[in-house]
């Protein structure tokens, strides 16, 4: 496998992350009733279904263009904060890379911080606030602390994932300070957030659609 | 307990209940794009419109205030969820005009960002649109800051006085100096007695005791701050009266206008009860109600409970509430 990844090797690793978030629909709404509305899974499974349907549409190979496509159609699902914090993600990503581009593993990076960036201006969570930001950021970190060590693509992606799913284990002792789920306060610890770990699902789908190429 | 309602498949509660709506009201609304509700009858291009976005679940609010004197238009997401971007640049597309939109927010975490980047989006095109947000529960305290306040039904009266500059050919900058008087001299506390049920997932939002009321309770079961066994009407108006009137900074010969906006399953019986120790009460510190509401205008499905709003009027918003307006909700001839 070569090192670098090109706009066949993106859809792989994003139509593996959505068919994981899919098939944890049931899993998410129900970490999501223990502390907010009971609806995270039908919501991050709209966002999950758009990433499908934009791939199975388009024909550009341009993954600047399938980012942004991908970008709007999760911004368009109504599914509360979960459509603008998926969508500017993928926006943010699309803005950071040249039309038909070929990612090398700094590149890849780089535009998953720039999607990151672009996310994090909706929202003022913080690590610790018992948020997808909770998964986010070590995440981030690893897969730049990885790159910049020179490990390979795929070792990067390994190490993005494992961080990801300590990230959102994390934030089971936190208190809610964000979201619907701030409302319960106290009673929100000893839960899991439902938003952080649909996340870490995206960074392991992402991995394992890449491994499997 | 099981969800008792009438409906068919969760997943189009939003579309059938917007068809209905813009069906019963098709003399003087319709339906755009699937998610959009705009007047029948566009208002003149050379005033200012009003644009507005919200999730669905609340009705009459947020599409029951689209009319003549009021809103062009409402964004509607999903049930208790924002609509997308994407959407909201659709409308503001429709209204485009020199004269410009004011574009009200009410302040949720996935309203302002659907909102934020709308207005994003609306700048690279050349959409002259000026935003406001809504924050006016005073649940968290009356100077907390302003990302901890939500927009409750606040927003309704806000629609009436700046729709009413709009139509009356006031520039976007004056409607906005218009809207913003109002929405810092505004204040609402919510109180539930019961929870009303999620129609998408059957879960009740929140749960109270049977004994128990919560003061402060926001519009989607978010927590209060004051939960306490049940007091009576008139106890229950003071207490909520009080602090209103505090956060407003209303003093002896100032005039308001006070509404009781019902939650959903609190009856008109109540809401009257209510008032009417609220009226008191206000009265009798020598500030006058000069406009009042008493109705459902922004309710949470069958939640138990209302929210009473009180904002300080002055002569110009007073003409502006008395002015002409023929949405399907609010009607002034």
């Amino acid at each position: 496998m070569s090192d670098n990844v090109d706009y066949d090797g993106v859809v792989r690793m994003l139509k593996t992350a959505a068919e994981k978030i899919k098939a944890n629909r049931d899993y998410l709404s129900k970490l999501d009733s223990a502390t907010g509305d009971g609806d995270h899974g039908t919501a991050v499974f709209k966002v999950a279904e758009a990433i499908i349907g934009v791939i199975a549409k388009d024909n550009s190979k341009n993954l600047k263009k399938l980012l942004k496509d991908i970008g709007w159609a999760a911004m368009s699902t109504d599914a509360g904060s979960t459509s603008p914090l998926y969508g500017s993600f993928f926006m943010g990503m699309s803005e950071a890379i040249a039309d038909n581009a070929l990612l090398d593993c700094k590149t890849f990076v780089s535009m998953m911080e720039a999607g990151v960036a672009k996310l994090r201006k909706n929202t003022k969570a913080e690590i610790g606030g018992k948020t997808m930001i909770d998964t986010l950021v070590p995440a981030m970190a690893a897969l730049r602390a990885a790159a910049d060590s020179g490990k390979n693509l795929g070792q990067t992606l390994a190490d993005g994932a494992d961080a990801a799913a300590k990230g959102a284990e994390s934030t089971k002792e936190m208190k809610a300070t964000f979201g619907r789920a701030k409302n319960i306060g106290e009673r929100s610890i000893g839960h899991v957030d439902p938003g952080a770990t649909s996340m870490s699902f995206l960074f392991i789908g992402m991995k394992e659609g890449y491994q499997n190429g | 307990m099981t969800m008792k309602k009438f409906i068919n498949k969760p997943d189009n509660l939003t579309a059938e209940l917007l068809e209905g709506y813009c069906s019963a009201f098709s003399n003087k609304v319709q339906l755009v794009s699937d998610k959009i509700v705009m007047r029948l009858k566009a208002k003149d291009k050379k005033k200012v419109a009003l644009l507005t976005l919200g999730g669905a679940g609340h009705e009459p609010a947020l599409s029951g205030f689209v009319g003549e004197g009021m809103l062009d238009a409402s964004v509607v997401g999903d049930i208790f969820a924002a609509p997308g971007a994407p959407k909201v640049i659709e409308a503001m597309r429709l209204l485009k005009r020199d004269a410009g939109i004011l574009f009200v927010v009410l302040n949720h975490a996935g309203d302002v960002m659907s909102g934020n980047m709308a207005m994003e989006m609306a700048q690279q095109e050349g959409i002259k649109v000026k935003m406001i947000l809504t924050h006016e529960d005073i649940a968290p305290g009356a100077d907390s800051p302003i990302e901890n306040r939500r927009g409750l039904a606040g927003c309704i009266p806000l629609y009436k006085v700046a729709g009413a500059a709009a139509e009356a050919g006031k520039s976007l900058d004056e409607v906005y100096t218009i809207a913003e008087k109002f929405n810092n001299n505004m204040a609402t506390l919510a109180v539930a007695l019961k929870p009303a049920t999620h129609p998408q997932s059957g879960q009740e939002i929140f749960t109270l005791a049977d004994d128990e009321m919560e003061i402060g309770m926001g519009q989607h079961g978010e927590a209060g701050t004051g939960r306490s066994k049940m007091l009576s009407a008139d106890e229950t108006a003071v207490k909520m009266a009080t602090q209103l009137i505090l956060a407003v900074k209303a003093k002896k010969g100032d005039k308001i206008h006070l509404m009781i906006n019902g939650a959903g399953a609190t009856t008109q019986m109540e809401m009257f009860i209510v008032y009417r120790a609220a009226k008191k009460y206000i009265q009798g510190l020598g500030i006058k109600v000069v406009h009042s509401l008493v109705g459902e205008y922004l309710t949470v499905q069958e939640m138990g409970g209302f929210q009473m709003f009180v904002a300080k009027l002055d002569d110009e918003l007073l003409k502006l509430m008395y002015a002409p307006a023929d949405a399907p909700y609010w009607t002034v001839r």
